[in-house]
This record gives C-alpha cells, sequence and structure tokens, in this order.
C-alpha cells in the first residue's frame, strides 16, 4: 500500500507552467508537511537558473545544485512544512529520470538533515517522493522512497489534487527568549579552524543573486556550544493555550474540523542536572546570544496531536535559531570577518546583529508562511528578490509580516555586562598572585554536588 | 531530651521547591578581587531571574503550575490563589506504595500524623510575549577563564493551616530569594584562586518549636571542616552541645523519598505504642537501620545474630553522623576482635559466635564508642530494669545489644511505668531471613513490642548499653 499525497491544487498549475518553458528540463523541490497518513503538498518550485550555462549539455539536473537549492529553502520553512521530495520535468526515459531523482531525493535529504542540530524521531516519515512529469504527455509518474534505507526501491504513490488543502491548518507560535552563554576554545587555531569547518555557501554581502559554493556546512564550535540550548527546549514542558496537555490529546480538543485555529504556547525549561558541572576552564574568549526568536509550526487539520505540535514548534524555534547564527557565520565569513552589522567596542567585545525573521503567506487567504531573515542592513526589496528566487513566490512588500519580531539593535557604550577589561599587559602586572593557580589544573569538587542530583531520583 | 523523627501534621503541609539554576560566568581575569566581583554580580542576575515573572514552580506528579511573580497565577484556573494551600495536594496523584515496604492497614492511621509535602520544580518560562528584538551575538575574544555550573537549590517552607496559596507562595518566594545569599555567601568564602565549591542546601529537623532549619553547606567539604559553622549554627539556634543536629549525616529524610540503600529504617514508627498505667514510652533517638539474617549475601543463619544487632548499633552512629564508617561485615568485626588480642586469627572467616562483651570491644575498636555493660543473672531480673533503661534511652537514646541463652536481640526502647513496674521491651529480632518488606517485618513481630515473658527467665544476659560521644 502506497502513501497518499494531498496536493494543492495551484501545485498543478506550476507544473504545467514548468512544462511550457521550453529552455531544457526543469527541476524543483515539493514542499509540505508529512503526516503518518497521508502527506500534503502545499507548494512547488523551481530550481532557480544558475548564472554560468551549463556546460555538461544540460539534460541532466546539477545534483549539487539541486541540493543547496534544498538546503537554502529548508531554511525558509517554518515548523511543520519540509522538503518532502524532488520533481523532474522533462521528456527523458522515466526509468532514466527515476534514477536521477533517486539520486537527487537522497542527496538533498543528506544535506538537510546533516545541519539540524535536532534528531528525527522514530515516528518522522522518512519516505520522500519523486515526480515526473513529462512535458509531452503531460503524464504524470509519483514515487517513494525510504531515504533511512540505502538500498530503498520506487514504491508506488497516489497523486491527488484538491484545493485548500492548507487553508484550515493550525498555527502554533511562540516568542522564546534565548540568553545563551559559551566559552571559546582555548586553542589560538581554533578561529582558523572555525573558518575551514565552515566549507560554505558563500552568500555574497548584499547581493540577492544565489551563489553556490558548494559542500556542507559542518559542525562548528558555536552549533556544539548551542547544544545545550537546544537540548533544554527539546526537553521543556510544553503549554499549549496555558494548559498542560496529555501527549495524546487532539490539538483541537473536540472543536469543529476545518476551521483554523492559532494556539500560542508556553515552553518551561530547566537547566540539565544529569549534566556535570563543568567547573572552571580555560577558555579562549566568550560568546554570547542573547534576544528573541519567534517561532511558529503549522499543523494539517486531521486531528493533529499536542504532541506533534509540541514537536514541530520546538524543531522550528531550534532551527531558526541555528539558521541565523549560521547565516550570521557565513557572512563572517565571505566579508573577511568584520561586516558592517557588528560593532567593536573598546573592550574588545564586539556585538552582531542576528537576522531577523519575516514572513510571507504561501497563499493569500492561508495562514501558511514561509520565511526568510532580514539582515539590518538589507531592504525589504532583498526579501522580496529572494522569496522569488528560492521560492519561485511573487510577493509584495505589503504581503510581508515583519512584526512578529524587531530588528536586533546593538546598543552603543552598553559596558553593563563588561568588567573593566584592561590590556593584556596592564592584567599581567596587576594579577593577584593567585593567578599562578592557572598553570595548574583547577578543581572543582562537583562529585559531591552530582551525588546531590542522584538522591532526586 | 527527646528528638523528634518527624514532622507532626497539626502545622500544615510542607512546600519544597528543588531544581537547578545554572550559574555561568566569563572570568577575564584570576584577580581575587575581579572573581568576587563577577561571581556577586552572576548571583544578582539568579536572584532576578528568581523574582521574575519567568520563574515558574511545577508541582511534581501533578497538572499545577504556578507562577509565583505574576500575582500568583495559577493554571489549572480551578485553583485560585486564595485558595488554602491544602487543596493542591487534591491535584497531586500520589503513588499509595511506601518505598519503604509495603503498607500494612496498621499503618494508615500512623501515616496521617505525619506531615505531608508538595513537592515542587524550580523551571523557567523561556516564552515571552513578543514582539521581541532577534539575537545579539556577542563575542570577546580573550584568554581568560570560564566558569560554568549549576547549583542545587532546595528550599523549603512550612505552610500555617489553612494559609493561602498566595501567601505560602510569596513566602516560598522570599525563602528561594535567602537561599540564594546564603549560597552567595558560601561561594565567596569558599573561593580560592581558581577553585570553586557548589553551595549545597540541606535542611536539618530541630526540636519543636524550631522545626525544619536548611542550612547551605560548601559541597564536599567534610563535617570535620565545618566545625566553627556547627558551632555558631548550635548559638544560633540555642541548641545544646552534645548532639550533632547539623553534621550532614543528620540531614531530614523527606516522606516517600526513597533509601539509596534498601535497608528499612525505623520500622518501629509505624507500631503502636503500648500503654500502660502511668507508664510513659522511652524509645531510641534518631535513625538506624535493620539489619538481619542472610543480608548481603551473607548466609548467617543461625550464628550470626549478635553481629547483626552490632551492625544495626553501628548503623545508628553513621546516620546520625558520629561516624562516617560503614557498617562493618562479619568478617570486619572478626578482624577487630582479632586486632584488639581478643580472639585468634583462625576466628576470622568462621562461625563463632558472640556477645555482648565482644559487641563492645568491637564499637570501641571500629567507631571509638564506649559502651556500658548491664549484667543479669536471670531473665527474671530483666522486669526490674525498668528504671535504667528508661535512663538510658532518655540520656544516650543509642539501641542495645542484649545476649543471653542462645540469643541475641536489639532493645530499641521500653515501655514502662515507675508506679505500677508494668514493663515492655520494643524488640528488633535479627533471626528474621526474610526481604525487607515493612509489612511483614511488623506484622509478624519481627519488630515489636514484647512482654517479660519474651526472656528466658533462668538464663543469664548480658546487656552492651554503648554511649553517645557529646560532641556537636
Amino acid at each position: 500500500m502506497g502513501r497518499t499525497y494531498i496536493v494543492e491544487d495551484v501545485v498543478e498549475g506550476y507544473l504545467t507552467k514548468q512544462c511550457e518553458q521550453t529552455a531544457g528540463p526543469v527541476s524543483g523541490l515539493l514542499i509540505g508537511q508529512s503526516s503518518t497518513q497521508r502527506e500534503y503538498v502545499v507548494t512547488a518550485t523551481r530550481t532557480p537558473q544558475r548564472e554560468e550555462s551549463t556546460a555538461s549539455g544540460g539534460n541532466s539536473p546539477d545534483k549539487e545544485w539541486v541540493t543547496e537549492h534544498a538546503r537554502q529553502v529548508s531554511r525558509m520553512l517554518p515548523g511543520g512544512l519540509s522538503v518532502l521530495g524532488v520533481f523532474i520535468v522533462t521528456d527523458t526515459d522515466a526509468k532514466d529520470t527515476l534514477t536521477t531523482l533517486r539520486q537527487l531525493v537522497f542527496a538533498v535529504e543528506n544535506l538537510i538533515s546533516s545541519e539540524r542540530l535536532w534528531t528525527s524521531a522514530e515516528d518522522d516519515v522518512s519516505d520522500r517522493v519523486v515526480l515526473h512529469v513529462n512535458p509531452k504527455t503531460r503524464k504524470t509518474l509519483c514515487r517513494t522512497f525510504d531515504v533511512k534505507d540505502p538500498k530503498s526501491v520506487a514504491k508506488p504513490a497516489d497523486w491527488k489534487y484538491q484545493s485548500g488543502v492548507c487553508s484550515s491548518w493550525s498555527t502554533v507560535s511562540c516568542c522564546v527568549s534565548v540568553d545563551v552563554l559559551l566559552p571559546l576554545p582555548d586553542n589560538p587555531t581554533a578561529t582558523e579552524d572555525t573558518a575551514k569547518c565552515l566549507k560554505v555557501s558563500a552568500r555574497a554581502q548584499k547581493a540577492p543573486q544565489f551563489v553556490v559554493g558548494g559542500g556542507v556546512l559542518r559542525l562548528c564550535f558555536l552549533q556544539e556550544g548551542l547544544r545545550g540550548w537546544a537540548h533544554q527546549l527539546e526537553s521543556a514542558v510544553c503549554l499549549i493555550d496555558g494548559r498542560r496537555l496529555a501527549a495524546d490529546a487532539e490539538l483541537a480538543g473536540g472543536q469543529k474540523r476545518n476551521v483554523r485555529q492559532t494556539y500560542s504556547a508556553q515552553l518551561l525549561i530547566t537547566p540539565d542536572e544529569r549534566r556535570l558541572a563543568e567547573g572552571v576552564q580555560r577558555c579562549g574568549g566568550s560568546v554570547s546570544v542573547s534576544g528573541a526568536v519567534y517561532s511558529t509550526a503549522y499543523l494539517h487539520s486531521n486531528k493533529p496531536k499536542a504532541r506533534q505540535a509540541e514537536k514541530l514548534l520546538k524543531r522550528d524555534a531550534v532551527s531558526t535559531l541555528t539558521t541565523r547564527a549560521q547565516m550570521l557565520l557565513e557572512e563572517l565569513l565571505t566579508s573577511g570577518g568584520a561586516s558592517e552589522g557588528s560593532s567593536r567596542d573598546e573592550h574588545q567585545r564586539e556585538q552582531f546583529c542576528l537576522p531577523h525573521r519575516v514572513f510571507c503567506p504561501v497563499e493569500a487567504s492561508g495562514p501558511v508562511c514561509v520565511c526568510d531573515y532580514r539582515f539590518s542592513d538589507e531592504g525589504l526589496s532583498e526579501v522580496i528578490d529572494r522569496l522569488k528566487e528560492m521560492l519561485d513566490m511573487d510577493a509584495a512588500e505589503k504581503d510581508l509580516d515583519i512584526r512578529r519580531e524587531t530588528p536586533a539593535e546593538v546598543l552603543e557604550g552598553d559596558a553593563a555586562d563588561e568588567p573593566t577589561v584592561e590590556t593584556a599587559e596592564a592584567l599581567q602586572s596587576k594579577r593577584n598572585y593567585f593567578g599562578a593557580a592557572m598553570a595548574t589544573t583547577v578543581a572543582l569538587l562537583a562529585t559531591a554536588a552530582s551525588m546531590l542530583y542522584l538522591n532526586d531520583v | 531530651m527527646v528528638v523528634s523523627d518527624s514532622l507532626s501534621s497539626d502545622r500544615g503541609t510542607i512546600l519544597r521547591v528543588r531544581g537547578p539554576l545554572e550559574f555561568k560566568c566569563h572570568l577575564v581575569s584570576t584577580d581575587a578581587r575581579h572573581m568576587l566581583k563577577v561571581i556577586s554580580r552572576t548571583f544578582e542576575t539568579l536572584k532576578s531571574q528568581v523574582k521574575s515573572e519567568s520563574c515558574v514552580l511545577t508541582v511534581c506528579d501533578s497538572p499545577v503550575i504556578i507562577w509565583p511573580n505574576k500575582d500568583v497565577y495559577i493554571t489549572p484556573q480551578e485553583i485560585t490563589p486564595n485558595a488554602p494551600c491544602d487543596d493542591i495536594l487534591k491535584w497531586i496523584q500520589s503513588d499509595e506504595q511506601d518505598p519503604a515496604g509495603l503498607r500494612s492497614a496498621k499503618k494508615k492511621s500512623k501515616k496521617s500524623s505525619a506531615a505531608s509535602v508538595i513537592n515542587l520544580r524550580l523551571m523557567m518560562e523561556a516564552t515571552k510575549t513578543g514582539p521581541l528584538s532577534a539575537p545579539i551575538l556577542s563575542r570577546t575574544v580573550q584568554k581568560s577563564h570560564f566558569l560554568s555550573t549549576t547549583f542545587p537549590v532546595d528550599c523549603v517552607v512550612r505552610t500555617t493551616v489553612n494559609e493561602t496559596i498566595k501567601d505560602a507562595f510569596e513566602r516560598l518566594l522570599k525563602a528561594l530569594t535567602h537561599q540564594l545569599c546564603e549560597m552567595e555567601k558560601v561561594t565567596l568564602q569558599h573561593t580560592k584562586g581558581t577553585t570553586l565549591l557548589v553551595p549545597e542546601p540541606l535542611h536539618f529537623l530541630l526540636p519543636e518549636p524550631k522545626g525544619l532549619v536548611t542550612v547551605v553547606y560548601p559541597a564536599g567539604v567534610p563535617d570535620s571542616q565545618l566545625e566553627a559553622q556547627r558551632k555558631e549554627l548550635h548559638q544560633q539556634f540555642e541548641l545544646p552541645d552534645d548532639w550533632p543536629y547539623f553534621r550532614r549525616a543528620n540531614t531530614y529524610h523527606f516522606p516517600n523519598e526513597p533509601y539509596k540503600d534498601g535497608y528499612l529504617r525505623n520500622p518501629h514508627l509505624v507500631l503502636t505504642h503500648p500503654t500502660l498505667d502511668n507508664g510513659k514510652v522511652y524509645l531510641v533517638q534518631g535513625t538506624y537501620s535493620y539489619h538481619h539474617y542472610m543480608q548481603d549475601h551473607t548466609d548467617d543463619n543461625g550464628w550470626g545474630c549478635a553481629y547483626r544487632s552490632l551492625q544495626t548499633i553501628c548503623s545508628w552512629f553513621q546516620q546520625q553522623g558520629y561516624v562516617e564508617r560503614a557498617v562493618p561485615s562479619h568478617k570486619e568485626t572478626q578482624q577487630a576482635l582479632v586486632d584488639v588480642g581478643d580472639k585468634k586469627a583462625s576466628f576470622v572467616g568462621s562461625r563463632q559466635w558472640i556477645g555482648s562483651i565482644e559487641v563492645q570491644a568491637v564499637l570501641n575498636q571500629l567507631l571509638g564508642v564506649t559502651s556500658k555493660i548491664m549484667f543479669v543473672s536471670q531473665g527474671s531480673e530483666l522486669a526490674s530494669k525498668g528504671r535504667e533503661l528508661a535512663n538510658h534511652f532518655l540520656t544516650e537514646g543509642t539501641p542495645i545489644m542484649i545476649g543471653g541463652g542462645v540469643l541475641a536481640h536489639t532493645i530499641l526502647g521500653v515501655a514502662w511505668s515507675e508506679t505500677s513496674g508494668q514493663i515492655r521491651y520494643l524488640i528488633l529480632d535479627p533471626h528474621y531471613t526474610g526481604a525487607e518488606d515493612l509489612q511483614v517485618v511488623t506484622d509478624k513481630g519481627w519488630c515489636g513490642w514484647k512482654g517479660t515473658d519474651f526472656w528466658d527467665q533462668t538464663a543469664y544476659y548480658n546487656l552492651c548499653l554503648p554511649l553517645r560521644p557529646k560532641v556537636f
């Protein structure tokens, strides 16, 4: 028994349009939500054109290009939305196309999942869809592959068009405050390593065009540092509309189906007790991330469960922060370390504003939105350009929802948090000779403290 | 001078808040003054977190969540802040099983006399009402130090009967803030160079009316180095210097908290004590563990009864904080007797019995405890020892080992009438071979009140009465 894909009517129109253009085969992504019973495809977007002409004779899509597009698009999808699969519009032989599609869909999944800070759960659907549309015959071939199984074979799937697929989806959202302080590694070459480990698609400063550098974004120390915060969120107590619901409880709680609902969530966190106190360690400095992120998730209208809402919302919160941190680091890398959005005060501290989140509805009357991140030196026109390029969406400024977050602003002369830090030389002479202890290992008697926690089992 | 073993319920329920608080700061220099300043500043941040609207207390095993700083807002909203605190108890799914063993029918009446505890977790609300500013990433590059740890907050407030939730939680918040101040003092006091000790709150039960008191000690520092603090506490609470109220081992054990070692503690507490005409009950003070045949994978059935009684006595000294030494195994007991020259080397590993003289010797050798020996030439004389036994439990409060005939037992108390001379003995029997089941142990009389006919009327008995060291 194969999967069923319920697809928005507009996607049919979009695919037809791709058939009608004559520039060659078109590949693209299918975006929507999975559930255990069926999948919902909400929108589709073609792979953007490459600037350089493809010398490869052009019939097979550039795998790296498609996966990079998928990675960027993934960042623009709030909770509940994900890249469900890949489509190709081509009159090439079906069997060859299927092979290509299979390669693409696995590559896309590998890249997207390597960037995630949250781990996929047992009940996550691992089927991805591939769609082959033949522009001459208008025939559509729909298959699924299980991306958790490298030996997976194509399975048939149903592809059904319907109107208003997501018009009555529920929205859960919240504003999560972030206050993380991390030590920088002591290793003097660490900052170079940070750069090396960001083999990243360089995003040219302020230019909206889509530039590819290829490769995978590896974990840098910042991502590692944010793991603790991500873990706190994952194990947070979640209240929906002020109440703690049982995991199996339905979100709508008996209210009418097909009536759009918005819910507000609250997350209660506690530090991880099992983590042994780290004590005093040498470091090369510190990094703090402080502010708030607006997090949202959409749920299909077929009896969504509270547990699902909680999971999707938390994942979105973790993703939105890490995405922005990655984007900032990419910016820093391409601009050689200091970007215009930073300010360095005399206390050897640099501050950078992370971009703020802007939403755009997928269809004019529906609740489901995609999002983009706007740096403080960009205008809304850049956002609109990116939405067009990445998601092939024609948005106007008035469609954009920019009020969920306020842009970050660096406060000049905000020395309240920092001690008066003299230069290193001055410190040497002033330093109380307890400083000699720096040379020896410092100890924090964590054993007794950690044994205290064992009592609470 | 009787030390109460448990809190009576004539005052209200206990609110207990526990939770880790993350303590992180960047130390740009290890200059002592700078460190103290940064640490103080970090504590100020923690205090403001706890006093903020983001501070949340969740009731364990229950859907109840309270925001103490938002006019004591509560969810579910059926509970209002002006309701009595005890209403929260109705919302807690209680586990009827006593972790120390199965509940016995006898116990029900006793259970209601113990105070209820509402356990709460301290959490922070990470979500706020937006729109809020997107995050700022701040980077300071400098060779320095970073301090990261969590502090175990553990705060207790005794409510008064019919106190409203609003009042009780406002007091709890004050207690939390006060605890942070205490923790700050201890941390600052014990920060040396780049070593920092975690402040650890512990609760101690003082005689009424003082009740439960919380003290913050630096974790990992042994009792022997905290004498000065304890002396100050004894003065502050006007307590005599001869009972170690504030040693760590005397930390109050909350009801329904399981013990890590699996032994039954104070099984006698569930018994109904006999009422004699003009009689009074004199019991062992403090806590002990029930040691008996077949425990610790040692098959000592038929020969180990005195050893087990000795173990029960050693557990008393350990749990009151007089010694840090664990309860000795049979081999360790035997080795101690060889070491003092009482037995030959071949004694170790044998199944030879010991008596009260040996028990006295071992207590002295391993624990540094002196004991008195009482001798009765025949069991019937025990009936007349009421006054001595009563006095012992009043002034020393330690369990007594009694050996005679072919048996050894532990006496945990006496019920004695000065006028009629009636007497009953509270006996803990080491001959039990079963599992740590409180119901069986008390129902079948392995821990129970016995009459004078319990003793072999013609055999002679020796009693070992351990004396408690008069220290704090």
